[in-house]
């Protein structure tokens, strides 16, 4: 069996799915809402990205919405205080970075799920933020929109750097041995231990990463418009989680690659533009993507039932 | 067999046969309990009064049966993320058959509560027959019922015309008790009755504990977690009629976070998260540890307008915690163990 036979069904799903577009609803492909869809899901491939790496080594990370959203305020809050946009960046990852290593320290420290532990962080973040925010918007100040580029100029720069951020973590999971170690203590942490890896710090390792893209996302998020909204991240994670199930990361860990999660998510991202294109309420969104993700779940137990047959 | 005559490696140490004996976390919930008791009722405004500990109560119920239903699923090494998104599918459902369809709310809630059975019977399926992880199967359908019940409701409509009757079973005492408690109270007596005394209670611990060595001893696995889904399911359907009866409104985004909550109670209560063990009597000391702490904080003048937050903010930390507190626990055991 190709390694790759998983990634291949999702992207000619995906290309059914504009082929579809293209001759239903060519209005799908003018070049301008393409581009700032294309932009919109810029910060949440970077995160997927993350969530991938978690999920292949049998981790999960639910409060990366709410990490989201408080390194967003973070930045906005900075530069509406006069500060660099360097520095506002920078505090952002750095914050994400924080809270990401509170939840790797629970899970690798004290062995606790990663499910429950992250849910726990994200409902104190949530509610942390909603606390001294109080629901306000942050008004980003003149010429921060766009770093000042403008926005078809803007726009591409997003979502070069998040393409780049994808490619590089892809290679490096294929080909270096931090990205061999993210399969071996995802496929048999046991194993792994006695092949002289040390689970725990690889797990630390990863959370902490995961907020570092998170704040990261924030940051590059902030630019796509005049304020910050508090509410941003809010289910965020949960459409990078089935990005990363719909793109075969097996959540029972150790398979799947940054490739299919990125095509999980251009897939789903496809979906919802395409309902309205294609005249389905958009009030079905939600659902879609309960359907979309319980539909790879069962593809795979089925896939894997009949290798087993064999 | 008494204990001396087993061979070593499962002779039950002296302190796994003290903490059977004497539930100690539970005396240490009660005691927390007791202290909030306390220290709200020092700080707040009218708090250890009837009618408040009633209004309590009232609105803790909802969250009570959640934390029951969530009980069992946690005993056998699963979790259920869907039962706050079936809370609000089932608002809405209940909601459409009264307010457009014109059903007796009886009839209607009869309905609700076999479809909530059914949704549960969704993950029950997926879980037991497929062998999928529930973590990943209750995400799908947590966005799933979620999502129906924003389709049904368009995402704007809200269900508010419900009989009289209705909303006065919603917001009445029946003896000292709000009309719902007793229902809460009855659905404890019956949870601890099929988790303690019943043989599907001991096979969901059996499983949680090992679910090779349940089936090796040939309990059915699969129908017994399947089960504890479909419970589940139901349990959060009637949740949603009490519910619906207490705010007159069915509404799509109802009960949202409310898993977060159920599953910070049972964990209060001393169930471990890896399943295999846990009490029902524990998981009603968590709901009320919960429930005093959002009340409580909503009666102490400095904090009456975040209240909500703050509470919201303390339940995550608290089950951080917990979850902190009994893993430094359990590795201290364990370096205990290792030196003797």
């Amino acid at each position: 069996m190709n390694q790759w036979s998983r990634e291949i069904w999702v992207a000619s799903v995906l290309a059914a799915l504009l082929a579809l577009l293209a001759v239903f609803a060519p209005a799908f492909y003018a070049p301008m809402p393409l581009l700032s869809r294309c932009s919109e899901q810029a910060p949440a491939l970077i995160m997927t990205v993350g969530m991938a790496l978690l999920i292949i080594a049998r981790q999960i990370d639910v409060s990366v919405g709410s990490q989201f959203a408080v390194c967003a305020v973070i930045a906005g809050t900075l530069t509406a205080a006069k500060a660099p946009l360097v520095i506002a960046v920078a505090t952002a990852i750095a914050a994400g970075g924080a809270m990401g290593a509170l939840n790797g320290l629970l899970v690798a420290g004290l062995g606790l799920p990663s499910i429950v532990v992250t849910l726990a962080t994200m409902a104190t973040w949530e509610q942390a933020l909603r606390l001294f925010q109080q629901g306000r918007f942050v008004a980003l100040p003149e010429g921060t929109q766009w770093w000042g580029l403008g926005q078809t100029m803007g726009q591409w720069t997003l979502i070069a750097a998040a393409c780049l951020i994808t490619a590089a973590f892809a290679v490096a999971m294929k080909h270096t041995s931090g990205g061999r170690r993210v399969y071996a203590v995802g496929s048999d942490a046991e194993s792994a231990l006695l092949a002289g890896i040390d689970p725990r710090k690889t797990v630390f390792r990863l959370f902490i990463l995961m907020g570092l893209l998170a704040g990261l996302a924030a940051a590059l998020n902030i630019v796509r418009s005049p304020q910050v909204d508090p509410k941003a991240g809010l289910g965020l994670e949960l459409k990078v989680i089935a990005a990363v199930v719909v793109g075969g990361v097996a959540v029972s860990g150790g398979r799947g690659s940054v490739w299919g999660a990125s095509v999980g998510l251009l897939l789903l991202a496809t979906i919802n533009p395409a309902l309205t294109y294609l005249h389905v309420d958009a009030y079905w969104e939600k659902a879609t993507q309960g359907v979309v993700i319980l539909a790879a779940l069962i593809a795979d137990s089925l896939k894997r039932r009949t290798h087993a047959g064999r | 067999m008494p204990a001396d005559s087993m061979p070593a490696e499962i002779r039950p140490t002296k302190a796994a046969a003290r903490a059977a004996a004497m539930p100690w976390h539970e005396l240490v919930l009660l005691a927390f309990v007791a202290a909030e008791l306390l220290f709200f009722d020092v700080t707040g405004r009218r708090f250890l009064t009837g009618d408040n500990l009633a209004n309590i109560l009232r609105h803790s119920t909802e969250l009570g049966l959640l934390a029951l239903a969530m009980m069992p699923v946690i005993l056998t090494g699963g979790i259920d993320l869907s039962i706050g998104s079936l809370l609000g599918l089932s608002t809405v459902l209940f909601g459409k058959m009264v307010d457009e369809g014109g059903l007796s709310p009886l009839c209607a809630g009869v309905i609700t509560f076999l479809a909530g059975a059914a949704a549960g019977g969704l993950n029950a399926l997926l879980i037991g027959a497929l062998r999928l992880p529930p973590l990943i199967v209750t995400l799908g359908t947590y966005s799933l019922f979620r999502g129906l019940a924003e389709a049904l409701t368009k995402g704007t409509e809200i269900y508010s015309r419900f009989p009289p009757y209705f909303l006065a079973f919603g917001n009445s005492r029946i003896g000292p008790l709000p009309a719902q408690g007793w229902i809460l109270a009855a659905a404890a007596i019956l949870f601890w009755i099929l988790v303690h005394k019943t043989v599907l209670g001991r096979c969901w611990r059996a499983i949680g504990y090992s679910p090779e060595g349940a089936a090796h001893a040939g309990i059915a696995v699969k129908t017994r977690v399947a089960t504890a889904y479909i419970i589940a399911g139901a349990v959060s359907a009637l949740a949603a009629i009490v519910y619906t009866a207490r705010v007159a409104q069915g509404r799509a985004d109802a009960g949202a976070g409310y898993e977060l909550a159920a599953i910070t109670a049972v964990v209060l209560g001393g169930s471990s998260i890896f399943g295999g063990s846990g009490s029902v009597p524990g998981t009603v000391l968590g709901v009320a540890a919960i429930a005093l702490l959002s009340n409580g904080l909503g009666r102490i003048p400095a904090a009456m307008g975040v209240s909500r937050e703050l509470a919201g903010m303390m339940t995550g930390a608290l089950l951080l915690a917990a979850l902190s507190a009994s893993a430094l626990a359990r590795m201290a055991s364990e370096r205990r163990a290792r030196r003797t």
